[in-house]
């Protein structure tokens, strides 16, 4: 398995916006006491276009949560470039390992989230009770959130990052934590998102989801992009089909 | 604009719901013990002693609650990963720092106010003599709490949680001894230790000038022009203390 960039999607790739872009992306993060440098991205090269649900996959510290932190600002790049095709107005972010207020009730936290957009106030209870359900919380909507469990704090985090029915949405782990019920509803949630038309890249570790979610993946190994490409060409096609673990343990090992 | 408030307005329902309001209650408590002991022993003298020992209990009392929860009212935040929904959004650093200080400030006004309030209720019922002033060398304590949390706040930006209390206490004890060291050097023969010690006076907030403590015993008339005059400057010193966080945070990667 060659360890470059491909892509099979060239034609389309001149026919619709991208709504994320990396090129020849670094980072260089200084640790411990004498701040030793360590180069967590090595030149991530990575385009995700507009309608596409995109798997962005590798073993831990592969650099997947840092291009994300990158890619929205929280850090800045020591070389190449990051763009995003939207502005804060139509971008979803959850983050990994999601902590939010422990005083603030499930649609507290919700509300404030609408009020950080600058939204209306009219029609925000209706947008708040809406994304609860969406999310299956509306009987705890009034529960503080440190009394909500790890798989309910997944997805009140889910439905913060889509309050303003964002263009795309960025979702770091976003089934770590949940059971089977709750791993469900959330792929339920990015189905119906694929189906609106709207842009999803989501980071996971359980790739049967992302083998039945995702429409391209990329694989990332020691701060690169091995990989990227289709899911069908992932898995195989002409009767050879295999599963994409597989596939993702043949990229990382080569 | 907005999106100050709605930082502003989260942040006081936290600190608010966070216990915060038990130092009124601890306050209370040791007020009323201490204005039974000091009716014991004063000798005709309870209500200025009462005066006196409750506006420095206010003092001390505000001054732990500014630092150490202005210490970590950012740092916070970022430890528990709770910036990374906030800046996800449509909110810059330099609206983040000045909502958490807006209702922190809010927190305090709660926490100050009421303190003075029963400071003023007390001398009336136990010494009958209320005196206005009171209020006023309140509020005045709170214009110097603010000058401190802002300090604080600024600290914690590129410090820990520790040193930035640390930092912000040793402020206030600077600022409320700047005056007399000033005086002090004034009667040196060095023209360059007079230059040094006036520039550490103008960069040290002189707290002092607002301690209203001494008129409010009777030990001398307050000069209100001159009180409102340096109100305005440790006013134009916490938005520059606000303005010099703001450009810390923002450089701040996360």
């Amino acid at each position: 398995m060659s360890a470059t960039v491909q892509d099979t999607s060239e034609k389309q790739a001149a026919t619709t916006t991208t709504m994320l872009e990396a090129s020849g992306l670094r980072k260089t993060v200084a640790v411990g006491f004498f701040r030793r440098k360590v180069e967590i991205l090595k030149g991530v090269d990575l385009v995700v276009r507009e309608g596409e649900t995109f798997g962005l996959l590798g073993p831990n510290g592969a650099g997947k949560t840092t291009t994300l932190k990158v890619a929205l600002g929280f850090m800045r790049p020591t070389a190449g470039t990051v763009r995003l095709g939207v502005g804060r107005q139509e971008l979803g972010y959850l983050p990994e390992n999601p902590y939010f207020y422990d005083y603030l009730s499930g649609a507290e936290f919700l509300a404030l989230c609408d009020r950080l957009f600058a939204f209306d106030a009219a029609g925000r209870t209706e947008r708040v009770t809406a994304l609860l359900r969406d999310v299956g919380l509306e009987r705890a909507a009034n529960v503080h959130l440190r009394k909500y469990s790890k798989g309910m704090l997944q997805r009140i985090g889910i439905a913060q990052a889509l309050i303003n029915d964002p263009r795309l949405v960025l979702l770091d782990e976003p089934m770590t934590g949940l059971d089977p019920v709750g791993r469900i509803e959330v792929k339920e949630i990015i189905m119906r998102l694929r189906q609106r038309g709207k842009t999803v890249l989501f980071n996971s570790h359980i790739l049967a989801d992302v083998a039945e979610l995702c429409t391209r993946i990329a694989i990332m190994k020691d701060g690169r992009v091995a990989w990227t490409g289709e899911v069908a060409d992932a898995l195989g096609s002409n009767g050879h089909v295999r599963d994409l673990e597989s596939f993702f343990m043949e990229v990382v090992r080569a | 604009m907005r999106k100050v408030l709605a930082v502003a307005v989260n942040t006081f329902r936290e600190t608010i719901r966070d216990r915060i309001l038990g130092v009124i209650i601890l306050f209370a408590l040791a007020m009323i013990v201490a204005s039974l002991w000091l009716a014991s022993i004063s000798l005709g003298q309870e209500g200025r002693m009462m005066k006196d020992f409750g506006l420095v209990a206010v003092s001390a009392f505000g001054l732990v609650v500014a630092v150490f929860v202005a210490a970590s009212l950012v740092r916070k935040e970022v430890e528990k990963r709770t910036v990374f929904v906030i800046f996800s959004k449509p909110v810059s650093r330099s609206e983040f720092i000045w909502g958490k200080f807006v209702g922190f400030g809010a927190t305090m006004l709660v926490v100050v106010g009421g303190m003075t309030l029963f400071l003023f209720a007390v001398t009336w019922a136990v010494a009958r003599s209320p005196s206005a002033a009171i209020l006023v060398a309140g509020l005045l304590v709170y214009v110097q709490l603010l000058v401190v949390m802002a300090v604080t706040v600024f600290f914690s930006t590129f410090s820990s949680a520790v040193l930035a209390s640390v930092l912000g206490i040793c402020v206030y004890v600077a600022g409320q001894l700047s005056h007399n060291v000033l005086s002090l050097t004034q009667v040196s023969h060095s023209e360059a230790l007079k230059a040094v010690t006036r520039g550490v006076f103008y960069v040290i907030p002189n707290l002092s000038a607002v301690d209203l403590r001494a008129s409010v015993v009777g030990e001398g008339a307050a000069r209100w022009a001159g009180v409102a005059a340096w109100t305005a400057y440790l006013g134009a010193y916490v938005v520059i203390a606000l303005l010099a966080a703001s450009w810390s945070f923002g450089r701040k990667e996360f």
